[in-house]
């Protein structure tokens, strides 16, 4: 008999509507504005490549030991360098990095003996073509420029 | 060296009354997984896997078979319905045809492919280089 | 003559590859005996990238990042069962911090792709509330994967012989948090769910796959639980420390599709409850074993197989003593369970062909790999 009634007076399917009214001002909305507002992104996010400058001096950290170029597995990175007769050590010329074929995966941030190569917080990667992907040393150092839609 | 995982090896042709027996004997009756492995150095060149599990006994079982260019071994359907999928499988990427198989076609590859990929015959670049000068119109590798 | 008139000929329909139910590309070829189905023809493929060929080209630390991108959905999972089979080849063990952490991080993982599962399956059917609310959760357990990590989806996790980053501060304060934030959640999913006379209707002996079909077919996972065979490779050969924790297996009794949505929402309860016990006890300790840079595991092979979200994932590794493995080959339990698809629409109807591709918890990424 109370199972007729429930059927009769559809209490299952009210359950339901019941939790879908509740939500109806939710205490914390979690749409982002996007263009408007940056997500905040994690520390460790594998975003844009970056070669990093020695903020001392201002020369490159890199000493174009190969080593990220070794364990790419999409072999992306060229290095070349010349062999400075002062110092005794390579110094770097030319870094190439090959972002449109790049999985992020971080194997080469975590190849590099001097935190030179690091993976940024930056994801806003887009380019107008294929060629444009492919960064140079200048490019990497400064990292790439979105444009910015804030008012 | 196999790592404590216990593997039998068998000939080619007396695969099918072993699986039959693994079956109602020893209660092995969950085909886990079928492949093959392909070593161009031996004369046998290919190598079929049978991976079998018992849940009675909670055991993992290899069975391994070397078979040669050309043999067509038989299906496990039978005696394992999994086989159906994973025999479409090995026939498309190794070539290895296996005769009584109800509908041995192209699984993963579309039909008018060409070519074995997981063989190990020439380097990666030269096989996919004809399809794609064809379509693509450049070197493939670029 | 009014017998040939009213004769029904067999309609041949295509649910094509692009389809918003069939999660992913996966073509369906429907012979329909007016609106009952007679026999289905699946045709996969569309997805294939070749991932064991590129296996054999790089080396083992290379190829780890190729593997999350296989079940794209519960890519821990997939890192997790390529780094067991490799540490297994090489005799490494890691170490009990690193075996604890990898067991919150999986754990968490199996709760996003159920999360998924639901979300998408719901909309299937034709609910469309629970898809927002299961993806908002799972927002939340994809912000401490990329705390952890660095990224949301292909994760890249783990290494061999360990981890590579340290577990963040408030590692622990995060997942307990989230842990206590979710359990309301699930009741609600269940409030909006299980009692409802349509989703009961929609599901409720659709797509019953008994326990003997199952095991011929190879079908493993909340399917194979669903059927009443109470296994879960987590209990029968435990792997990364999972015998330290007190957890049960759901089991269901028919084996139809609400029975399988039940395993599953039990699955996460349970999930819960094993994240909770393993970081009330995460060990101190080194995180990484030693393993030499340049990686040249001995000749052999090994089968490896975990238990991931959609069934058992098994990896079966050759190595011929270089730095290239000689073959990996992945047993994709998505593909074996999409074999018994045939057998479960039998006599079914159109609308329940979809609700059963759904119930399998399929991803082409695996299918097709």
């Amino acid at each position: 008999m109370i199972r007729l009634l429930k059927k009769i007076l559809l209490l299952d399917l009210l359950q339901g509507l019941w939790v879908t009214f509740r939500n109806q001002h939710p205490k914390h909305i979690y749409t982002e504005q996007y263009p408007i507002e940056r997500p905040k992104v994690a520390e460790r996010f594998r975003g844009a490549p970056r070669l990093n400058i020695n903020p001392d001096n201002g020369e490159t950290l890199c000493i174009s030991c190969d080593l990220c170029a070794i364990a790419c597995p999409e072999n992306l990175i060229v290095v070349t360098s010349v062999r400075n007769p002062v110092t005794k050590r390579k110094d770097l010329t030319t870094f190439v990095y090959d972002t449109s074929r790049c999985m992020f995966c971080g194997l080469c941030e975590d190849a590099c003996p001097v935190d030179a190569l690091e993976l940024t917080q930056d994801f806003e990667l887009a380019s107008y073509t294929r060629e444009g992907l492919i960064w140079d040393r200048q490019t990497l150092e400064e990292g790439p420029k979105p444009t910015r839609y804030t008012s | 060296m196999y790592v404590g995982q216990k593997v039998l090896v068998v000939e080619a042709s007396a695969v099918r009354e072993i699986l039959e027996t693994l079956l109602l004997e020893w209660e092995f009756d969950f085909l886990v997984d079928l492949t093959a492995v392909d070593y161009p150095a031996r004369p046998a060149r290919f190598e079929l896997i049978y991976i079998l599990y018992s849940f009675a006994r909670n055991e993992r079982l290899r069975v391994k078979c070397s078979i040669a260019l050309g043999d067509r071994p038989c299906t496990a359907t039978g005696i394992f319905p999994t086989a159906n999928w994973l025999e479409r499988e090995v026939f498309d990427m190794f070539g290895i045809e296996f005769s009584g198989h109800p509908d041995l076609r192209r699984l993963l590859l579309p039909e008018d492919w060409e070519g074995f990929p997981l063989r190990r015959d020439g380097s990666i670049l030269a096989m996919d280089n004809r399809w794609v000068r064809e379509n693509l119109g450049i070197e493939s590798g670029q | 003559m009014a017998q040939t008139f009213l004769d029904s000929n067999e309609l041949v329909l295509n649910m094509g590859p692009q389809h918003p139910s069939t999660h992913g590309v996966l073509r369906v070829i429907l012979k329909l005996d007016g609106e009952k189905v007679t026999g289905t023809e699946c045709v996969i493929g569309y997805l294939h990238r070749g991932v064991e060929k590129i296996a054999e080209n790089r080396t083992y630390q290379m190829f780890a990042p190729y593997v999350d991108r296989m079940d794209y959905i519960a890519a821990v999972s997939n890192g997790l069962g390529y780094v067991l089979a490799v540490e297994r080849l090489i005799g490494v063990e890691a170490p009990p911090r690193a075996q604890a952490a990898r067991v919150i991080l999986t754990e968490l993982n199996r709760i996003a792709s159920h999360l998924f599962w639901l979300g998408t399956h719901a909309l299937d059917i034709g609910a469309i509330t629970p898809l927002f609310y299961t993806l908002r959760e799972r927002e939340e357990v994809l912000k401490i994967f990329e705390n952890y990590c660095g990224a949301r989806l292909t994760t890249h996790a783990f290494r061999i012989g360990g981890l590579q980053y340290e577990l963040y501060e408030g590692f622990e304060a995060e997942v307990t948090s989230f842990c206590d934030w979710f359990i309301p959640k699930i009741d609600e999913y269940e409030e909006l769910l299980t009692n409802n006379r349509i989703w009961k209707e929609r599901l409720v002996g659709v797509g019953i796959l008994n326990a003997t079909d199952c095991r011929r077919y190879g079908v493993t996972g909340p399917v194979l639980r669903a059927a009443g065979v109470k296994w879960d490779l987590r209990k029968a050969q435990p792997y990364s420390g999972y015998d330290q924790y007190d957890f049960e297996i759901p089991v269901g009794t028919n084996a139809d599709t609400y029975d399988r949505y039940l395993v599953r929402m039990e699955e996460m309860r349970q999930s819960l409850r094993i994240i909770r016990q393993a970081v009330a006890a995460i060990p101190a300790g080194p995180i990484m074993a030693k393993v030499p840079k340049v990686l040249k595991p001995p000749v052999g092979e090994v089968y490896v197989s975990i238990e991931a979200p959609k069934g058992e994932l098994g990896y079966f590794i050759v190595s011929d003593g270089t730095l290239n493995p000689y073959r990996v080959r992945v047993r994709p339990p998505s593909l074996i369970n999409l074999q018994a698809l045939d057998q479960m629409v039998k006599g079914a109807l159109v609308a329940d062909v979809v609700a059963i591709i759904g119930t399998l918890d399929i991803v082409l990424g695996e299918i097709d790999r």
